[in-house]
């Protein structure tokens, strides 16, 4: 549509009147007005009145003649351009196919030329999911998540005992071969054994992950199958509760998960913008950020807003490779809904290639891999089985991260604004991020380095949270800023820093920390 | 029944900008769905008979927006009779005369169809939503195309198409009335190829019709008609009728004279933007409708999680665009009707000298009242009334605006309240808003930063009205100059009159001289310091004990409350508040400002009285949340109760009130009297140098007396008890000077007497003033009694003077 961005051409408005003296001599005026023209030609009118000192008994005629002139002149500009196409088209100058080919592309946005499709498997079940959360099931659907769970951790639990044990006779064996060696057995004998050893280790391991995801599988279709059930029975029959769980009896149900270690963390109220205040919450935790995601921290609340619009979500520093996710190191249940996180990796190790390759190519940069991602990209992991809906994987380089100063143009600050505008997008409405953008504090990290990193990085959230905001889409009502474990001692330091960065509304409301500081 | 429904709502997506791009000035771009809105508001304000009233333009999350307009009878693609020619007659001279009304105004349609021509019982057509192309800048603004294909015009397919396109479409129209609908159940693509083929051919119309096997019918057709039909179809834009020669055409055609539709009464009778407003507070929700037609379809943001996230790359993954659902949802008043069944009928016409009634929701707080249907269906309706008699009402508006303004009217109130009147429509157009000034990139760097929470005034429409304003109002008063802030003070009046920015200026333009004189001079320090100093002693004599306290600290209001006064407050707070604040403003008048600053420092007193000065600084570097009602009720309690004198300033555009009582008053009593200290403003200028360096404002002699009068002050003589004897005010206490000891703080130090009666004095709650024949003197006396009766009564220390 070429056509229409030839807009605007300018025309010359000529305007005579006699002069003073002489009825014949005429004072002309020319003044180029621009054709469509945006404003009010009223106003253009007294424009020129003043700047040529135009005697103001001919304001009225002048104010005709102009709004005359301008609607001629538009006129004239719409049929001349329309003209000039539909000759073009009646001489086959028009590349007529591929204008009706995006015709045909852009109808397709409009439900009446849409080809109709009806909604997909997920819809379907996430909206039964949902329904049922929301209704009186929702203790029965806990209670036979919890015991899928169960089972599924125990087997982990075998498999560790297991491999554990045959480590362990592993280990003896190799000590009383290596005790021998030169005696009677050989090097060569020894390398067998290992190799032995390795193949019965990846053996075992294989065998009980091959159960595992046997496990998962049939956990999945069965806990489908069941709740599509009840959703049905829930619809037809109005019945309270869904029966027939596939779980017999529910008696022996494991205790609730023991509530998780005692976290230092402090909460505030904060109200950002400058006129309008908009109000968020910020917590101070002193915690790992895989703990923040693990399961024992999950409750009914991540079931019952898995499919609301007021997601959690967490961001996760990690390398470029999404295969070596740190949450892969989690022990991980069935998740019902999606896809394992291992299929998700790959799936996203896949999808990224080529537009990484084509932005790396871009920013003609010359790296050995060209096609994997860079500091500053995130990739995105969906779950129903982790305390978080959905964990940010914000790519960054660790060595950097561990550097004294960070500008706050840094790749890694710039991935994070694009996290939290992602969340805004996506109605994820709470967010917990790594406050020193590291997981541990190692050596190196003294308390003013800290201090400053935590400042760097509030700001720029602070920044990001009221860009985001004026986007319009989803509030960020909570963020949470994890310092690392062996950050306790800076605690008090950075719930002072906060409040500084933020301005707190409303009294303090100190928890008292309930472990040792 | 059809007729139920008043009006509709129908939704889309506005177009997602890609992820990193930014405008010109470096900032992120507007979002589409803000642009639709700025361009929208001027639909709202288009009323004609054919033409469906725009009600509303919602922006809801996401980039969803919601268009609600007037609805009646039905679509005519939904009769599934035919209609006669007298009938195809009559609805196409009315949809010639509205479509007239919008291509005068330079709006083009572009998605006329016979699904957006509305028709009811009584023959009365109405175009529905024929603002789109408009609102979304030619479709700019949206991911879908604008229109049904069979209605394009040839050269709206290959890129082009003005206001001529329309009248394509209209000839389309009547020629589907006239012999059944046209390229049926076909495709897109091949509908728009068969168009095309058209600009082949000599009489479209007539090949339209053969192609259709409808020869025979389409000859049938009346020769007037089939001549408007060949008029409109015609393959060269330039060769097309235009609606101004088509409606004059068709009106003599038509033969039926427009029903004489009986104007209806009570409920119905009132204007459609009103009844949308109760049915709204009634609880009208649009959203559930439109869920519950599966028009707002919500599907879970899980399920559309973007998977990836490249840095200067593409989003990998995630929401794919939402398809545009062309229905519409209907509502009727049903919920509005039951709501008000119970008014009488006499109620919809209140009477302007019926005594006023009490309503029931008076007594409660104003943001509930604006939220009560029945509260604002009488307000509503009684203003309506005043306004309409403006200006012979102003007074009524005035004592009305005192109690609270429907928010629907506010602009009306306010332009009222301000005395706009005359054709302030000629006065703005004469004012050269477009000759680039030296201002103008200063202007240009604040409007981007001015209240941009608020969506209207963040686009693009926004800004540019802005601009003009503040350029107008600068070019008009060539003695002041722009201060930063003057956007903020003219953005609640532009957001009011979004759509008349003649009565926006003229609001402006009243306001200043009223509330602002010589604020804006290039060299305002003076203004500034008398206006903080007048604060600081309204401060001081409402909240002493804070006073004091920042007083001691050093915590002066140079360091926070010029943006306060400068921009009557509009920097400071949200639209939605400023509102609230100004109703006030505009009916208590200039002195206001001064007490809402004391009532805003009252707010914060209990943190202000633990802060030191690093705190105090921090606090009003970003005010914490302020109850605005609250504020306006104390700030006009304050304000009624502190005698005049008080808040007397130089400055100031009111007329000075001459009274020459007060001389006399002055002059009899000169040489018996003891006091030189309360007399500035009768009499004696006293510099303003030491005027504004006093913590406690001066009384002036007639307001003294009026207190005295009324026992409402405690009077403390500070001359020698000589001096006294001689001659006193009746009931005053003498405190000689020189008795007062300055380490003492003890008040019973003062004796016996003394201490009784302020005591008595500070339980009554009376004003203490302290008279003496010396400056200063008084001063410390009066430091001195109020540090004593702060030790005594921690809390509620009574006022000074």
């Amino acid at each position: 549509m070429t056509a229409t961005e030839l807009e605007n051409t300018t025309k010359t408005f000529k305007f005579s009147f006699p002069t003073c003296t002489n009825e014949d001599l005429l004072f002309k005026l020319e003044v180029p007005v621009e054709i469509p023209y945006p404003g009010s030609t009223r106003e253009l009118v007294q424009r020129i009145l003043k700047m040529f000192h135009i005697p103001v008994y001919l304001e009225d005629d002048l104010n005709e003649k102009l709004a005359d002139f301008v609607s001629e002149e538009t006129k004239n500009f719409h049929h001349n351009r329309d003209a000039a196409l539909i000759d073009q088209l009646k001489n086959n100058e028009l590349d007529l196919e591929g204008i009706i080919k995006n015709w045909e592309k852009q109808f397709k946005n409009v439900v009446d030329f849409a080809e109709q499709k009806g909604s997909s498997d997920e819809e379907v079940f996430a909206a039964a999911y949902h329904k049922l959360v929301h209704s009186p099931a929702l203790e029965t659907i806990l209670q036979v998540e919890s015991a899928y769970a169960k089972t599924v951790m125990d087997m982990i639990q075998n498999r560790d005992e297991d491999i554990k044990k045959l480590t362990k006779r592993q280990t003896e064996e190799m000590e009383e071969k290596i005790r021998l060696l030169n005696t009677s057995t050989t090097e060569e004998e020894i390398n067998t054994l290992a190799a032995k050893h390795f193949e019965a280790q990846s053996l075992a391991t294989g065998r009980w992950d091959s159960q595992l995801d046997a496990l998962k599988h049939t956990q999945r279709a069965e806990h489908r199958a069941w709740l599509m059930n009840a959703i049905n029975e829930y619809q037809t029959e109005e019945k309270i509760t869904p029966s027939n769980s596939p779980l017999c009896s529910y008696a022996s149900l494991p205790p609730a998960p023991s509530a998780p270690a005692a976290l230092l963390e402090e909460s505030f109220t904060i109200h950002l913008g400058s006129q309008l205040k908009q109000t968020h919450n910020i917590r101070l935790v002193c915690a790992d950020m895989l703990d923040l995601c693990a399961r024992d921290r999950a409750d009914g609340g991540v079931s019952l807003s898995l499919y609301s619009s007021e997601l959690s979500g967490a961001v996760l520093v990690c390398e470029a490779r999404p295969s070596r996710s740190p949450l892969t190191s989690l022990p991980r249940v069935t998740d019902h809904h999606f896809p394992d996180l291992h299929d998700q990796l790959r799936r996203i190790e896949e999808a990224v290639a080529e537009p990484a390759e084509a932005r790396n190519r871009s920013r003609s940069e010359r790296e050995s891999r060209r096609r994997a991602l860079r500091a500053g990209d995130v990739f995105v992991t969906r779950h129903s089985d982790l305390a978080q809906h959905v964990v940010f994987h914000l790519v960054a380089d660790e060595d950097e991260l561990r550097s004294a100063e960070l500008s706050s143009r840094h790749r890694a600050l710039l991935g994070l604004r694009e996290v939290l505008l992602a969340a805004h997008r996506n109605d994820v409405s709470s967010v917990a991020l790594p406050l020193l953008l590291r997981r541990e504090l190692g050596e190196d990290a003294t308390a003013a380095w800290c201090l400053r990193r935590a400042e760097l990085v509030l700001k720029c959230v602070k920044g990001f949270v009221l860009e985001a905001s004026a986007a319009g889409g989803a509030r960020l009502t909570t963020l949470t800023a994890a310092v690392p474990k062996d950050a306790r001692a800076l605690f008090p330091a950075l719930a002072a820093l906060l409040p500084a960065v933020f301005r707190v509304a409303g009294p303090l409301r100190p928890r008292l920390p309930s472990g040792p500081v | 029944m059809e007729d139920d429904y008043k009006f509709a709502a129908s939704t889309f997506f506005a177009k997602n900008h890609p992820g990193e791009t930014c405008g010109s000035n470096g900032l992120p771009l507007t979002p589409s769905s803000i642009t639709i809105l700025g361009r929208s508001q001027r639909l709202l304000q288009i009323e004609h008979p054919n033409l469906c009233t725009y009600l509303d333009i919602i922006r809801g999350k996401h980039e969803r927006i919601i268009v609600v307009a007037e609805v009646i009878g039905k679509a005519l693609a939904e009769y599934t009779t035919k209609f006669s020619y007298e009938e195809i007659i009559n609805i196409a001279t009315q949809v010639a005369c509205g479509m007239k009304l919008l291509h005068d105004g330079n709006i083009i349609h572009r998605t006329l169809s016979d699904d957006n021509i509305l028709l009811d019982s009584n023959g009365r057509v109405k175009l529905f939503h024929y603002g789109m192309y408009y609102m979304t800048n030619e479709g700019k603004e949206v991911p879908f195309p604008l229109g049904l294909p069979r209605y394009f015009s040839p050269e709206a397919i290959i890129g082009g198409g003005g206001p001529s396109a329309d009248v394509w479409a209209f000839g389309i129209i009547i020629l589907e009335l006239c012999i059944g609908k046209l390229w049926n159940n076909l495709k897109p693509s091949p509908t728009m190829r068969r168009i095309l083929t058209l600009v082949h051919s000599n009489n479209p119309a007539e090949r339209i019709a053969r192609e259709h096997y409808a020869l025979d019918a389409y000859k049938e057709i009346p020769e007037n008609i089939r001549g408007i039909i060949e008029k409109c179809l015609k393959i060269y834009p330039s060769e097309r009728a235009t609606f101004k020669d088509l409606h004059s055409e068709l009106s003599s055609m038509n033969t039926r004279t427009p029903s004489e539709i009986k104007p209806v009464r009570g409920l119905m009778g009132c204007k459609l933007q009103y009844l949308y407003h109760w049915w709204q507070l009634a609880g009208g929700d649009i959203q559930a409708e439109l869920k519950k037609s599966g028009l707002i379809k919500n599907s879970p943001p899980i399920l559309s999680m973007p998977i990836a996230i490249l840095l200067d790359g593409p989003t990998i993954g995630g929401k794919t665009g939402a398809l545009f659902d062309r229905r519409i949802a209907k509502y009727s008043l049903d919920l509005l009707k039951n709501r008000l069944s119970h008014i009488p009928p006499s109620d919809f016409y209140p009477l302007m000298h019926e005594r006023r009634r009490d309503y029931e929701a008076m007594a409660l707080p104003k943001i509930i009242r604006e939220r009560d249907t029945e509260y604002q269906f009488y307000r509503l309706l009684w203003f309506q009334r005043l306004l309409h008699g403006y200006p012979y009402t102003a007074q009524c508006i005035r004592s009305e605006a005192e109690i609270d303004i429907p928010p629907l009217v506010r602009g009306d109130v306010w332009a009222a309240l301000l005395g706009v009147l005359g054709d302030i429509e000629t006065h703005y157009e004469r004012i050269d808003k477009e000759t680039p000034t030296h201002t103008d990139r200063q202007i240009d760097v604040d409007i981007p930063r001015c209240h941009q929470y608020c969506w209207l005034l963040c686009g693009a429409e926004g800004h540019k009205k802005l601009k003009r304003l503040l350029k107008a109002w600068l070019l008009t008063n060539p003695q002041y100059v722009y201060w930063q802030g003057l956007d903020s003070l003219t953005a609640p009046f532009l957001y009011l009159n979004f759509c008349n920015e003649a009565r926006a200026f003229a609001c402006l333009t009243a306001f200043v001289p009223k509330f602002l004189h010589k604020f804006f001079l290039k060299d305002n320090s003076a203004v500034i310091k008398e206006y903080l100093a007048k604060f600081w002693q309204m401060a001081a004599f409402h909240e002493p004990q804070l006073a004091t306290h920042l007083h001691d600290i050093n915590f002066v209001p140079e360091l926070f409350a010029i943006p306060w006064f400068l921009t009557m407050f509009s920097h400071v707070f949200p639209l939605h508040k400023i509102v609230h604040l100004w109703d006030a403003l505009l009916v208590e008048g200039p002195s206001l400002p001064l007490f809402m600053g004391a009532a805003i420092l009252r707010q914060l007193r209990d943190t202000l009285l633990d802060s030191g000065f690093n705190e105090c600084i921090l606090l009003f570097s970003d005010l914490p949340e302020i109850d605005i009602g609250e504020c306006v009720k104390e700030s006009i309690d304050m304000c009624r109760s502190t005698p005049k004198s008080l808040s007397y300033r130089r400055f100031t555009n009111e007329p000075e009130i001459k009274d020459p009582m007060v001389r006399y008053a002055y002059i009899t009593y000169l040489n018996t009297f003891i006091c030189k200290i309360i007399i500035y403003r009768d009499m004696v200028e006293i510099p303003m140098e030491i005027l504004l360096n006093e913590v406690c404002p001066r009384i002036s002699l007639s307001d003294f007396f009026s207190l005295i009068c009324q026992d409402k002050c405690c009077v403390i003589d500070i001359r020698s008890n000589l001096l006294y004897e001689k001659s006193c005010i009746e009931g005053s206490i003498n405190i000689p000077y020189s008795g007062v000891h300055l380490g003492q703080h003890e008040l019973k130090s003062l004796g016996p007497q003394p201490y009784k009666v302020l005591v008595e004095a500070v339980k009554m709650n009376k004003i203490i003033v302290v008279a003496s024949a010396e400056d200063g003197t008084a001063q410390l006396v009066r430091d001195k009694v109020f540090d004593f009766i702060k030790i005594l009564y921690k809390g509620s220390p009574s006022r000074f003077i």
